[in-house]
């Protein structure tokens, strides 16, 4: 009876072992991606087009003349996946493109990557014309959430995920 | 009895986590590795910020840089030194990020005497090896709307020796997308390729720069540098993504015959230069436009008081995109002799299309300079041929370039050439 109830144990555990490496990630991979400005910036909605450029460093200023300040998540973050999804490059073409255009003087330096969306969220507070991308379940307050063609971020039809 | 519930426990967890397939399991274990690794970088992230607010306020119990949701405001000065803490933790307050680009170079003729300037070519040998332009871009963000850009190119010229060249040094100001300012030495928006490639040869695919476009100290026919003001921005145009350059400066163009024989010194006026371009945002990577230039320069092969207005037309047809690049400009260049009705119209083209496989870049150039006989540009005359060759990046610093020449020249014989070019970025 004793052996019984331990392999029911093991079991449960394999089961949770299992779900944690399986199944909630590719739950997140579900989840949209927000995109995040500065509560005081009045945009509040974008098209596909204009993401992509002001992520290209192609449009570097808000209406109003409010310069754009980027801010991505470093390598290995889902955010940073979609960003690149969003702009069609590899790694390393992001690398090149952000060369070419700081070489070329049409970019100051290579946006900002940060670690954690906890330096994100602080990085939006602080800079008035500030604007990142985070994972929908990691929005906090202090982060005012721009639509994207019209749709907010767990809409049906929500673009950028 | 237990061993027979040990083999049936062993065989359910076998079960359990081979159930999936093997790519899979690889897979959620790489992405839970990703997620524990990230965890970690945040948590070490927000440490530093705490650490760095103890340090900044002295008083390791005042306030966090992460404050939540619910915590009163922040006050002002803590605001502002937490503004500072940050901005210093991201590497942007008054200070200047470095870029280096390097290259080493090999290039065999079959003439005993050098071609586009010198290159530490030795006169009597077939080929060299050089050092090209070693090249140092310094950027530095003074405000959000201000900046400076300087690059340091130091050249190698005769005899193993260098010279200091300030390619560039420009204070730029953004007021808005549509309106930009530069301020400082600048290389003209005369054409695409003078704007888009500056001196770091690991940026453009080819091993060297269509003559063309190639720098006037290096033996190019167009006052490719200048010092003044260079305005640029979106002209509010929808969909076709208009955008303007304009410019005002002086350049001084001191131009080594191609024969390396000798020096043009142009003693150019200001210049005026105005161009037109538009990226359609139906077509990506789609850049179409030209630009009209205009100056005064010196014969100085006929006579140092003998002056000509210099006007250069430029269009050009650019596509960058799915890995392809394709450049196209053509050149008409004017040179009308005061008092006088001697008129030279010289034109010149470049079409260059390369396209990345894995590692792999083959590319395919071919180019026409019609200088005419009596002009300043006698020494190019007409020259025209293709070029061809690939680029191999070992990674994405290093890249390895091969490149052969052939020219046909108008009363001399064909110039063939190879050049090997290890171009790199630090």
């Amino acid at each position: 009876m004793s052996t019984l109830q331990t392999g029911l144990a093991v079991i449960l555990v394999a089961i949770c072992i299992a779900g944690r490496a399986g199944i909630s990630p590719a739950a997140a991979q579900t989840a949209d991606v927000a995109i995040v400005v500065n509560d005081k910036n009045p945009v509040n909605n974008l098209s596909s087009l204009e993401l992509r450029k002001i992520f290209a460093g192609e449009k570097r200023s808000w209406a109003g003349g409010l310069p754009i300040k980027l801010f991505v998540r470093a390598p290995g973050a889902r955010e940073r996946a979609v960003l690149l999804k969003l702009l069609g490059m590899s790694e390393s073409d992001y690398k090149e493109h952000w060369t070419v255009k700081v070489f070329r003087g049409e970019a100051q330096a290579e946006p900002v990557a940060l670690f954690s969306n906890g330096m994100q969220k602080e990085a939006i507070t602080l800079y008035a014309g500030a604007v990142a991308l985070v994972n929908l379940q990691d929005v906090k307050p202090g982060m005012k959430v721009v639509m994207l063609e019209g749709h907010k971020p767990g809409e049906a039809g929500y673009p950028l995920n | 009895m237990k061993m027979r519930h040990k083999r049936t426990v062993m065989a359910l967890l076998l079960l359990l986590t081979t159930g999936s397939s093997a790519q899979d399991a690889a897979l959620s274990e790489r992405e839970l590795i990703q997620q524990l690794v990230q965890e970690v970088k945040e948590l070490q992230e927000k440490v530093k910020i705490l650490e760095s607010e103890e340090r900044s306020s002295g008083n390791p119990t005042q306030g966090t840089a992460l404050p939540s949701a619910g915590s009163p405001p922040v006050p002002e000065e803590t605001s502002h030194s937490q503004h500072e803490s940050f901005a210093q933790e991201i590497h942007e307050l008054h200070g200047i990020q470095w870029r280096g680009f390097g290259e080493v170079d090999y290039k065999v003729l079959n003439q005993n005497k050098p071609e586009l300037g010198t290159y530490g070519f030795a006169p009597g040998s077939h080929g060299n090896f050089y050092t090209g332009d070693f090249d140092l871009l310094l950027t530095s963000r003074i405000n959000d709307k201000t900046s400076v850009l300087s690059e340091i190119v130091f050249g190698e010229e005769d005899a193993q020796k260098f010279g200091v060249d300030l390619e560039r040094v420009l204070l730029k100001y953004d007021y808005n997308d549509h309106l930009r300012m530069s301020f400082g030495r600048y290389h003209t928006g005369i054409g695409y390729y003078n704007t888009a490639f500056h001196s770091g040869s690991w940026l453009q695919t080819t091993a060297d720069r269509p003559l063309i476009m190639e720098f006037a100290n290096d033996g190019g026919p167009l006052p490719t540098q200048a010092v003044g003001v260079s305005v640029t921005g979106e002209i509010p145009s929808g969909k076709l993504d208009l955008n303007y350059i304009a410019e005002y400066g002086s350049s001084d163009t001191i131009r080594p015959n191609l024969s390396g024989v000798g020096v043009d010194d142009e003693n150019n006026s200001n210049h005026v230069d105005v161009g037109l371009f538009a990226r359609p945002d139906s077509i990506p990577g789609l850049q179409i436009g030209g630009s009209i230039y205009h100056d005064e320069i010196s014969d100085t092969t006929k006579a140092p008081s003998l002056r000509l207005g210099q006007t250069i037309a430029n269009v050009h047809l650019v596509y960058t995109g799915h890995r392809i690049e394709f450049l196209n400009e053509g050149f008409l260049i004017r040179h009308a002799y005061e008092q006088s009705l001697v008129v030279y119209n010289m034109p010149a083209f470049y079409s260059q299309v390369s396209k990345q496989i894995g590692r792999i870049r083959p590319f395919f150039r071919y180019q026409y300079i019609n200088a005419q006989p009596g002009s300043v540009f006698e020494d190019i005359g007409l020259r025209r041929g293709p070029s061809f060759g690939a680029r191999f990046d070992f990674n994405d610093n290093i890249a390895f370039k091969t490149q052969l020449d052939h020219t046909l020249r108008k009363g001399q014989p064909d110039l063939d050439g190879l050049h090997l070019q290890l171009a790199f970025t630090f």
